[in-house]
């Protein structure tokens, strides 16, 4: 198996290691247990070792979220996300992935996206404004939630901010997730530099892309000349400087922390300032880093029950603490707590939140 | 089996639970043979594959157990049950082959009882996160185990599990009110509805420790206690172990601290000097002791008194702090004992008069025959009469053979002597891991012509002997 050496030592140390177990969302959801960290290490050593093979554990490696609740809470700093996409690539080109998996990666090829949509119409009127900030919005919202691209526009146009929406909304975060470190992947990274070097400066919405641009377009040497700014960061400046004028209440608002900003960009705060700045901020136990969710789109299409327990158990970490509003910070999440919301409670975006205060 | 006779099984037990709680997947499979014991660690380690299940079967509730294990008895095959799989003693393996029946999809949590302080829940509950819901509450269960966010409720139970405050709060077989068992004959019981009574034999404690071998626990009554206002810690350093036990005692005659580690010289030269930080030579010992701030006042004031008056230095509270701190953290790849090295932890229990001298036979049987390994010890759960030896043998990468069956035989030669020893010494055969597949063959060893008690309840309950064979000595 053509896997680094690095990830093989991951798997060596994680094989025999059950200590995170606790955290995996998909884990806590199927109750399986080859949805741990351990077990995909156990599968891919024994692939190692001649004992199995790679066919074997190709639907296990899928059923990773590559959220990095694991990786977060490894002591010694094993990062198992990293045997688990380079599992993927090897999966991909020795042609063992799940069915579902080529289904998927034929529907990008055919269409550029792996929910096979169309954009929607309405919101066309937002491409080629000629403005010089450039909004990139990703495929998750693009084609699953366009009423959320259109709110974001419209709180922005509040402050007085006119934006592009970007032609190209393809990160490579589908390919990413899907194949790992191919050189469709990069391909895919490099038009859409292409696309945000066209404008000085490019606010992102979805925090995988965003994560994908500050992460893995420098490891790839994915120049990037644009200034990207996450939705959050540009939306709390433009709180503070007074240009996004909103009332402060004291209604409670409880934050979903996206994994990608919590734990891949480091960022616990941002979000919840912009709460603080309309309301009050209400946690869950499990918060911040701890946080216990995997939403994700992409593996809601072939796994859409595991992914719907996901989100039913969020909500039951919500509700043992009285938590009803949930504010989220990534389309998928969104998407996945409203579909479960139970009776009484609700979710709402950050923008959604900001426009019943202004 | 034949495939058709194998085809029959399992549609009938995707009946049972349904065909998507059913697998005879490779990966399923591969899983399940290997858990935290030392030799199925190695065999997979050196590319072989540990014995597995035919069916891997994750049933919802009691029901459904039920069901499994009606199905089991008629075809007579074997079931193994398997919790997180964090055991060393074997005890989730599938030896024979057979039914593995995994119980963490009976991991619901349906009541935080507040006016009786007990969380109920479904076996299959990973501990982690019975003390989630709790803490949500603003209570703790208080069993910290190394083991916390790998095992289940269940596994504990079976096999008489420990933490870490064990010595104030006591441990798992003290946490629980009532359990609901599936006998192997698919019937469902329920314990006494309070565990304490005088209403014949204790049913919870004829399961808890059985480690699948009597019946599947598929729910339980846990105890949860308050948050203690202060929780305070203190290091001492002793001269030698003997005035550590001999002050140990006299404090637990007065009040009981929560955590209380005892390290001898060599664990404290080593893993206490590389993760703690403390550097003196000695016995160090860690003390904790938490509750209302007034009474731990009081308590304090004994604990400083005794240990004064034994000659321990008081190290103040950093130490404790930081061992706190890091007590998972041993437990993480790169921070201890790992393979490529063998290791083991041979630990028993017995009373104050007979503890030293275990110790000093285990540790000179360990380095005088087989002077390869290194022999550490420290000392963790207490009792107002006794106390508990944590003590491990280490074999580094160079002299541990590279062939697994000579391997497996050094091993096993190692844990022969060790535990025989404990036993001829006045210890058992374990204290807190368990007997599992690792040390069955010892089980009649201790108890002589008592083993018949259980061996009679075993035939009773279980007369097709079906029930994780070859565990706990059955």
């Amino acid at each position: 198996m053509n896997i680094s050496e690095k990830a093989k030592g991951i798997i060596d140390s994680c094989r025999f290691c059950w200590m995170c177990r606790h955290i995996c969302p998909i884990g806590n959801a199927t109750g399986l247990e080859r949805n741990t960290a351990r077990a995909r290490a156990l599968g891919a050593s024994m692939v190692v070792r001649g004992a199995t093979e790679l066919k074997e554990i190709s639907k296990n490696v899928y059923e990773c979220a590559l959220c990095g609740a694991c990786t977060n809470n490894c002591m010694t700093g094993w990062d198992p996300k990293v045997f688990i996409q380079e599992l993927k690539t090897e999966i991909v080109l020795n042609g063992v992935a799940p069915d579902y998996i080529v289904g998927l990666i034929e529907k990008y090829s055919e269409t550029g996206n792996i929910y096979g949509k169309k954009a929607c119409s309405c919101l066309d009127s937002l491409y080629g404004n000629g403005g010089k900030i450039g909004l990139f919005v990703g495929q998750d919202a693009l084609y699953n939630v366009p009423e959320l691209v259109k709110k974001v526009v419209e709180l922005l146009a509040k402050a007085g901010v006119k934006v592009d929406l970007l032609k190209n909304q393809d990160s490579g975060a589908a390919l990413w997730f899907l194949t790992g470190k191919t050189e469709e992947t990069k391909n895919a990274a490099v038009a859409c530099a292409n696309a945000l070097n066209e404008y000085e400066t490019v606010i992102v919405y979805d925090p995988q892309d965003y994560k994908l641009m500050k992460h893995e377009y420098n490891e790839w040497n994915v120049e990037v000349k644009a200034e990207i700014v996450s939705i959050n960061e540009y939306l709390l400046k433009l709180i503070k400087d007074g240009a996004l004028k909103v009332k402060k209440g004291n209604n409670e608002y409880t934050l979903q922390d996206n994994y990608f900003y919590v734990r891949d960009l480091d960022d616990e705060t941002t979000a919840r300032e912009i709460i603080a700045s309309v309301g009050v901020n209400k946690e869950m136990l499990l918060k911040g880093k701890e946080t216990n969710m995997a939403g994700h789109l992409i593996m809601n299409e072939y796994m859409p029950e595991v992914i719907k327990e996901v989100a039913q158990n969020r909500w039951i970490n919500a509700k043992n603490m009285d938590c009803n509003v949930i504010v989220t910070e990534s389309p998928a999440e969104y998407v996945l707590l409203k579909a479960t919301a139970p009776q009484g409670a609700k979710v709402l975006s950050v923008e959604e939140m900001l426009l019943e205060n202004i | 089996m034949n495939d058709f006779l194998q085809t029959q099984i399992l549609t009938e037990l995707e009946d049972a639970v349904g065909r998507e709680n059913c697998s005879i997947k490779e990966i399923d499979k591969v899983t399940h043979s290997v858990d935290y014991f030392w030799l199925s660690r190695m065999w997979a380690d050196r590319g072989r594959r540990m014995p597995e299940a035919d069916f891997i079967v994750s049933p919802k509730d009691a029901t459904e157990t039920s069901k499994v294990m009606k199905i089991a008895n008629y075809y007579k095959i074997p079931v193994t049950t398997w919790g997180g799989g964090g055991g060393t003693q074997g005890g989730a393996i599938p030896v024979c082959g057979g039914i593995l029946l995994d119980t963490k999809r009976m991991n619901k949590i349906y009541e935080v009882n507040t006016d009786s302080m007990y969380i109920e829940c479904g076996a299959g509950a990973i501990y982690k996160h019975i003390e989630w819901a709790a803490n949500e509450k603003g209570y703790a269960t208080m069993h910290y185990p190394s083991s916390l966010t790998c095992s289940t409720v269940g596994g504990f139970l079976a096999h008489r599990g420990i933490g870490v405050v064990s010595t104030k709060y006591g441990k798992i077989d003290d946490m629980v009110l009532q359990m609901e068992v599936v006998l192997p004959n698919g019937d469902i019981i329920n314990t006494s509805s309070a565990p304490k009574h005088a209403a014949g034999p204790d049913l919870n404690q004829i399961f808890i420790g059985s480690e699948g071998t009597l019946g599947v626990i598929t729910k339980a009554q846990i105890r949860i206690y308050e948050e203690p206002e202060v929780r305070r810690f203190r290091g001492f350093l002793f001269k030698d172990m003997s005035s550590a036990f001999k002050a140990s005692r006299e404090v637990l005659q007065k009040f009981k601290p929560s955590v209380m580690r005892l390290y001898d010289e060599a664990e404290t030269a080593s893993l206490i000097k590389k993760i703690v930080g403390v550097s003196k030579p000695g016995a160090f010992m860690n003390i904790a002791y938490e509750g209302v701030k007034e009474l731990v006042d009081v308590e304090e004031k004994i604990l400083l008194d005794t240990f004064a008056k034994y000659g321990a230095e008081d190290l103040g509270s950093e130490y404790g702090e930081k061992w706190w701190k890091e007590k998972i953290t041993f437990f993480y790849p790169g921070h201890m004992m790992d393979l490529p090295q063998m290791f083991g932890t041979m630990d028993t229990i017995a009373p104050y008069d007979k503890i030293e001298k275990i110790y000093w036979a285990m540790k000179e049987a360990v380095e005088k025959n087989f002077p390869q390994a290194k022999f550490i010890a420290h000392f963790s759960h207490w009792y107002e009469w006794g106390c508990m030896i944590y003590d491990r043998f280490i074999i580094d990468e160079k002299d541990v053979p590279k062939d697994p069956v000579e391997a497996m035989r050094l091993h096993n030669a190692m844990w022969n002597l060790g535990v025989r020893t404990a036993i001829a010494n006045g210890g058992v055969v374990n204290d807190h891991h368990g007997v599992g597949f690792k040390l069955g063959r010892l089980m009649k060893e201790q108890y002589g012509p008592a083993m018949q008690v259980f061996e009679g309840i075993k035939k009773s309950l279980d007369p097709n002997g079906i029930m994780n064979p070859f565990k706990l000595g059955l």
